[in-house]
């Protein structure tokens, strides 16, 4: 999940968390019209309303935890497997003659970072593909090393993605290079 | 915050999967008469006598309220971004943290400053690189340079100013 979408999610929690409490003190305050602040949390009259609606009444409370564990279990699923929108699949282009060329993104994204990595001042790359595929989205992570002059490797990065340009004959809509660099004195 | 918030968000996740799923047994069991694994009568008797006015649910209310609002200023609050940009045209980014500890170790091979923190803002399109460190104050301006230094080889924009404070190293009682 993108780090938008956690904010996004904790605010709505916050809002839900500040109007639950809000309500629930002003009922405790006598504040709240209809809530009479001597009466029990859990009511007799809403008890036996329960116990009346047995079996339904429990069958629904199961339901509601299913989805509740269905939630949590998408949630999961979600954070753990990274931000989305990665572009999968093949890379289709027909030509002129009859028939396509198919290759998949994987292999388009492996081959970058192969060329990126073979500057010796970058330590690490990671490329990811997202968009529709005549012009992708090109995010790259470069992981510099200490010594390594950043004008230079730059240079060497633009290079590659022109040359990956030229090969795949597409051409990035957008280009994003993020650069991490060591500690330079230990 | 970010990390904050993928942590709280797994915690928040497995809380769901784990209490959704004993709730649903637990429900489906009562349904069919069965022996629980949980024992809630205790919980119910709880709630069932507490009134509204009893001071304890005037207290988790009231820390309801004050978490959420917690969390929604924590989540309001302009975030300073991972990432400074260089150029606005090749869309180049420098990592901020690496970019601050590059600079502090520039700042702290000056002799006689130790302890040197850097904190890179961006006002503009220029970087406020503000560098906090200990040492002799007559040496702000080798720390300007050796900062200088160090971000044209970063290849980063010109900064703009270059703020330095130096306390002076407190001398032995």
């Amino acid at each position: 999940m993108t780090n938008a979408g956690h904010r996004l999610l904790w605010t709505i929690i916050a809002l839900l968390l500040v109007a639950g409490g809000a309500a629930a003190l002003a009922a405790s305050l006598g504040e709240l019209p209809g809530v009479d602040p001597a009466a029990m949390l859990l009511s007799a009259d809403l008890m036996d309303r329960w116990r009346m609606a047995a079996p339904w009444s429990t069958l629904a409370a199961a339901v509601a935890g299913a989805l509740v564990a269905l939630a949590g279990q998408r949630l999961l699923a979600r954070e753990l497997r990274g931000p989305g929108g990665m572009l999968r699949g093949t890379l289709s282009r027909s030509g002129r003659r009859p028939g396509r060329t198919r290759v998949a993104t994987d292999v388009l994204a492996d081959a970058l970072v192969r060329d990126l990595t073979g500057d010796p001042g970058v330590r690490r790359a990671r490329v990811v593909l997202t968009g529709t595929p005549p012009h992708p989205d090109l995010w790259i992570r470069v992981d510099l090393t200490a010594d390594a002059p950043t004008a230079g490797v730059r240079e060497h990065v633009r290079a590659a993605v022109r040359r990956f340009a030229a090969t795949t004959d597409c051409q990035p809509a957008h280009l994003d290079v993020t650069a991490r660099i060591e500690p330079g004195h230990p | 915050m970010r990390s904050a918030n993928r942590v709280a968000t797994l915690l928040l996740a497995t809380a769901l999967l784990v209490g959704g799923a004993v709730a649903a047994v637990q429900a489906l069991l009562l349904t069919l008469h069965r022996r629980t694994p949980l024992d809630t009568t205790g919980w119910f008797d709880t709630v069932s006598g507490t009134r509204w006015r009893d001071p304890t649910v005037r207290a988790v209310s009231a820390g309801a309220l004050l978490l959420g609002l917690a969390i929604l200023v924590a989540q309001l609050r302009r975030w300073t971004p991972v990432r400074l940009r260089t150029d606005e045209r090749d869309g180049w980014y420098l990592h901020r943290r690496c970019v601050e500890r590059r600079l502090a170790d520039a700042a702290n091979t000056v002799p006689g400053i130790r302890h040197a923190r850097v904190r890179v803002r961006r006002r503009g399109g220029q970087w406020r690189p503000r560098v906090r460190a200990t040492g002799d104050p007559a040496a702000r301006a080798e720390i300007e340079f050796a900062v200088h230094q160090e971000l044209r080889h970063l290849a980063a924009p010109r900064p703009g100013q270059i703020d330095v404070r130096l306390l002076p190293r407190r001398r032995p009682a």
